[in-house]
Order: C-alpha cells, then structure tokens, then sequence
C-alpha cells in the first residue's frame, strides 16, 4: 500500500466531527490564499479609520492569553511544586505550542510584508511594544516546540534527546514564565500609545498588569475546559479530583483580577466612564458575566465539586477575557457613530484558525503520548543524574540501540 | 527614535495661518507632483463642503479641510491645511517594531519603506491619523508626508510651503513660534489666543494659527504629553520584571526542589540505616 493510499484510509476512519474541522481548515486556507493574490483592502473591512480588525483582535490579543495555560500550569507545577496536577501540564503545553505556532499564522496574514517577519529580529527598535511582543513570541514558541518534543521523542523512542530535554526542563519552565509574564503585559502596553483613542471604561495604565493577570484566569480556565471535554469526547482520564485544585486556585487569581480591575477604573482612570450606553453595556457584560459570576460560583464547594457547573464556571471566566480583549482592541478603539465589522473572508479565516487548533490537538492527542503521562510511572525531580531517562524510556526500548 | 536631542528649536517648522489661506489647494498640488502621487477620482460634497478629496489616503498626503460658518450674518468658509504634524517626538517612531520612522535632526519625521513589514501599528498610534495604507495592493506598505526631507537637506523648502502664495511660514520651529506669537500680539483681534501644535503630542513642527476654535475646524483633541511616555512607563519595567519573575521563580524552584531532594535522601539514609544493623546483629 502507497503512502497516500494509507492515510487516506486513516483519514477515513476519523470520527465526522474530525473531518468538519478538516473542511473547515481548508476553507480558511483557502481564503488566506484570497487575501494574498487580491490584497487586504478588498477581502478585509479595514481601512484607514479601522488598521485593525477581527485578525488583531482575536488571532493575536486574544489567542495569546488563551494560550497561556503552558506557562501558568509550569509555574504552578514545577515551581510551586504542586505536583499532583502534574498530569494536566502536556496538554497544557500542546495548547500553548498550537496557539502560538497559529498566533504566529494570524499575525503573518495580517501583515502587509509578511515575507519581512524576520526584520523585527534585525532592526531592533527597543521603544516599541510590538518589537517586545514579536520577540517574546519568537522566544517562547520555541520553548514550547521544545517542550512539546519530549512527548514527539518519546513517541519515537529518541533516547539521547529526551535526556537532553530532561536536562532543560526546569529553565524552559522558568523561561516561559518570564517570557510570558512579558509578552502577555505588553500586548496591554499597545493600547496604551491610543490615549484618546481607546475608551476610558478600559483604558488605565495598569492595562498591562491587568492584561497579564486575565491572561492566567484565562490559562487555567482554558485547562478546566479541555480536560473536562477531552474526558468527555475524546475518551481520555477523567481529572477532575485535579480541576478541583485548579478551581481553588482560580479563585484567588479572579479576586486579584476584579481588584486591580476597580482598583485602576475608578482611581487612575481621567476621561468620562458612563458616557457611551453601548461600551456601558459591553463592559457590565464583561465584569458581570465574565468576572463576578464565576467567582461566586467557584467559591462554592458545591461548583467546584461539579465536573458541569466547574466547567461552566471555567467557560464564563474564558467568555469574559475574549470579551475584554475585544473591547480594548475592538469595541473601545471605536469612534462614536464609526463601526467595523469583519468582512466574509475574514471570518472565514478565523474560523479556519480556531478550527486548525482543535483539528491539530484532537490528531496529536491520538499520535501522541499527551494523556499517558502520570507521575506515578515517571520521576520529574530535578534531572541530576541522567540513568532516569532509561528507565522512563524502557518501554520504547526496542530503538535504544539505534538512538 | 535615535536622533532625538531634545532641543528642537532649530528643529524646520511649519507655520501655518489659517487666517491668511484662500482654500486655492495649491498645496494639495504641489504636494502630488513632487511626491508623485496617483490622481484619486473624486466628485465634489462627498466630504463637507468643497473639501476635495474627502478624506487623506495613499494618494493624498495633505489636504485643505473646507468649514462653513457665519459671520455678520454672512457664509464665510474657513479652512485647516491636515498633514503630517512631525511631532517632536513621534508616536509612529516609538511604536515602530522595526523603526522605519525615524525622526530627523532637521524636523521631518521620514519614513524608510524598505524595513516597513506593514502592522499598522502606527495608525493606531498617530494621535493625528496620519499614516495611510496602500489598501489596494496585495503587499501593502504605509504611506504619509515626509517633510520632502529630500528638498530640505538640499536647503529648499518643502512643496507645500514653497507654492502657497500667503498661509504657509518655513522655518526654524523656535521662530516660527515667536512669530506666531507676534501676529496674536499685534492683530489680537484677528486671532484666538492659542497656538496648535506648540504643545500638543509634546509639540509638532507644524504650528497652527486660527481665527475660529480649534475643534470646530476639526482639529483633533490631543494630549499634551509626548505620546512614547505612555507606553515607556511600562515598557522600561520589561527587563527588571523578566529579571525579577525569572530569578524568583529559579529561586522557588531551586528550594522546592531541594525540600524534595532532603526528603528523598533522609528516605534512602532510613532504608541503608536499617539495613547495616539488621546485618551487624
């Protein structure tokens, strides 16, 4: 059988569901490809009055702190040593590696010159937040490539550099940590030049702060969300005895948030508040629904204990930080009686990127050791002898030799 | 961002007197032809009044704004020439991850198409909406007036200002302003009591004198503080907080894992410790 012939027959035998997203990831494909042969101006709604659009907004200022699960998880396992969610950390970084790796697509797409990416690695310009953020994501998507290959080595039963990576486990956590504490802040620190622009309901300078902590609420809720959907449809352990430590640690994180929050609104903020019903209403929704909800209903014990309103609880607290990224980026940015919408093809892109990011983790969760790791079968103190490795790969043994 | 120096006295400005312009868009001409920009189709009172082309764009780097009003019970028109205000220190420049707008030592802020990668992030920056995309091509670079920074290294003056027959004064920044401030003293009646441009995003090379409020000609509300501040007084956290959040966190670590570590070893020295005196007995 051809090497074609055998992954058609794979493809074939994927649940529906996977071959929608298949579709829809063509589609959005598809589209990008439209964007590059007619030009931004006619398959977007941007234009001089709105630089940017549904791309920013939801491709990067919202994909990156959705995607912070990665480096919350490491800080809260490997640094504050709370090894028992140990389990939930490479789904985590999966999730992180895809989202940033699909950041890095969204962010391509939307550049005039993507073909000049690189440029921000050479002509350095230190005063500028997005020269900041590319950085960082340069940096940390390759952190997570490198985290995300202890599973591929293993998989494969590459010894010699599982041990490599055991090696650098620990500085990869603390570098992603700091990487994304930075990065995470100053996608904030881009509002802050659109004094005037953005609307005072959101504009503060603690916006970075502010960015940065949502984005953790945001990480941690995103791992509630997945392990409680991947127990549910993909078959996967159930973690939920797990969730709950996540769901008391929430809490905490959501409570720091709300003060920082009315803390900068109602002490550092200049302009008028009140004086747009429409960004009133978007911002009640936003602390309402997104903030003050789940955080009574995580106080209780009772939600924490329950897999479907914990995961609810989760999913609010996810609502309202998409809903924050587009009310600064989008909503806030607006100009009384000005409006954007995103065009056909910009949906459909989008739609293709998230689409892509579900695809991807359902197909590496089947291929590859994601789940399977518990730390009752693997030591994960700190590397110091390297004999370790040989035992965790004794399984995949059969390859040593030719590693 | 490089060749600030602070003083920008000597810095070329723009006087510009709104009092003293016809609405001929001689500017708006010149302007075109030097920098060899496109003809835009446009018809008339698609913008307010008799302003033409609506709006800035690719092709249009500078523009006469058109406002009715009335006076002794008359329609009179006043005008706003809108163009690149070269701040002091620019927005653009400061945001610019690849800085491809650099302000020079002359005054004009230039922008180096070559480095651009196309983010737009200096429009959303500009406070004044300045810098145009070219949102017909499929590789789009950014657009704005550069001061004909080409003429003025050759010691001439920009387009705009050398064709205007009576609104437009070029000089240095720091005469400029106390020749404005001279006509408010000598004709007060004539003008309002206020300078655009003096102090606003920090101070711009183009200067403003009107007859009319500012806002009522459709000039934009803007802070007075240099607009790079705002996002300096995070940005210059970022290697102390990467310093801090690292070190804290390797510390943690380091001492968490080494509980962990004791607690192993104490474990191992009970089971050897058993061992030797079950054997010695």
């Amino acid at each position: 059988m051809t090497a074609a012939k055998i992954i058609i027959k794979e493809i074939k035998g994927y649940h529906n569901f996977v071959k929608f997203l298949i579709v829809l990831v063509a589609l959005g494909a598809l589209a990008s490809l439209v964007r590059f042969v007619f030009g931004l101006g006619v398959t977007t709604n941007l234009n001089d009055t709105f630089p940017w659009g549904l791309w920013i907004s939801f491709d990067v200022v919202t994909a990156v702190p959705l995607a912070a699960g990665a480096f919350t998880l490491g800080a809260i396992v490997h640094c504050f040593h709370i090894k028992k969610l140990e389990p939930l950390v490479r789904p985590a970084i999966v999730t992180g590696f895809l989202g940033y790796s699909l950041v890095c697509v969204g962010l391509l797409l939307d550049l005039g010159q993507p073909q000049r990416g690189w440029h921000t690695m050479v002509y350095w310009n230190p005063h500028s937040p997005m020269f900041e953020v590319s950085m960082c994501i340069a940096a940390y998507t390759t952190v997570l490539f490198l985290e995300f290959l202890s599973p591929v080595c293993e998989k494969f039963g590459y010894h010699v550099p599982l041990r490599l990576l055991r090696t650098i486990e620990m500085p990869l956590v603390v570098a992603a940590a700091s990487i994304s504490t930075l990065h995470q802040s100053s996608l904030g620190t881009f509002f802050l030049i659109a004094v005037d622009k953005l609307h005072s309901l959101w504009y503060n300078p603690l916006l970075p702060l502010l960015f940065w902590i949502s984005a953790m609420c945001a990480g941690i809720s995103i791992i509630i969300v997945e392990a409680t959907m991947s127990h549910k449809w993909m078959g996967q352990p159930d973690e939920s005895e797990l969730l709950e430590t996540l769901a008391k640690i929430l809490p905490y994180v959501l409570t720091l948030y709300l003060t920082v929050r009315l803390f900068s609104l109602f002490v550092l903020t200049e302009g008028p508040l009140f004086d747009r019903p429409g960004l009133v209403g978007l911002f009640t929704v936003e602390m309402l629904v997104g903030v003050v909800t789940p955080l009574v209903m995580l106080m209780n014990d009772s939600v924490r204990e329950h897999n479907r309103l914990r995961s609810t609880a989760a999913w609010l607290v996810i609502a309202g930080v998409i809903l924050n990224r587009f009310n600064v980026s989008m909503f806030g940015m607006m100009e009384k009686g000005t409006m954007y919408y995103p065009s056909f093809i910009e949906s459909v892109v989008t739609i293709g990127i998230i689409a892509a990011h579900v695809l991807f983790f359902v197909l590496i969760a089947k291929y590859f050791p994601i789940f399977e790791h518990h730390p009752e079968t693997v030591d994960y103190s700190l590397p110091d002898n390297f004999h370790k490795t040989d035992k965790v790969g004794a399984p995949h043994g059969k390859l040593a030799s030719e590693a | 961002m490089s060749e600030i120096t602070g003083d920008f006295s000597k810095n070329k400005a723009f006087l510009i007197d709104m009092t003293k312009c016809t609405g001929c868009r001689g500017c708006q001409v010149a302007c075109k032809q030097w920098n060899q920009l496109d003809a835009e189709k446009t018809t008339f009172f698609t913008g307010e009044g008799y302003q033409n082309p609506p709006l800035m764009s690719e092709y249009t780097f500078t523009r006469i704004k058109f406002r009715d009003y009335e006076k002794n019970g008359q329609n009179e028109f006043a005008f706003y020439k809108e163009m690149c205000m070269h701040c002091n220190e620019p927005a653009c420049a400061s945001v610019c991850p690849v800085g491809a707008f650099v302000k020079t030592k002359e005054g004009p802020v230039t922008y180096d198409a070559k480095r651009c990668i196309g983010c737009r992030f200096c429009m959303v920056a500009c406070p004044f909406g300045v810098p145009k995309y070219e949102w017909s091509k499929a590789f789009p670079l950014v657009r704005k007036c550069t001061g004909c920074y080409s003429r003025i290294k050759e010691g001439q003056k920009p387009a705009c200002a050398t064709t205007c027959p009576a609104a437009i004064t070029y000089g240095n920044r720091g005469d400029m302003i106390k020749e404005a401030n001279r006509r408010i003293e000598t004709r007060p009646e004539k003008y309002l009591k206020k300078l655009y441009g003096a102090e606003e995003a920090g101070g711009t090379s183009v200067i403003y004198l009107t007859a009319l409020p500012f806002d009522e000609l459709g000039f934009k509300h803007v802070t007075k503080r240099p607009l790079p501040s705002y996002t300096w007084q995070a940005l210059r956290l970022v290697p102390g907080i990467f310093l801090t959040v690292g070190g804290s966190l390797s510390l943690l670590s380091w001492f968490t894992h080494r509980k962990d570590r004791l607690k192993k070893e104490a474990e191992q020295r009970e089971e050897s410790g058993k061992t030797p005196k079950e054997e010695s007995k």
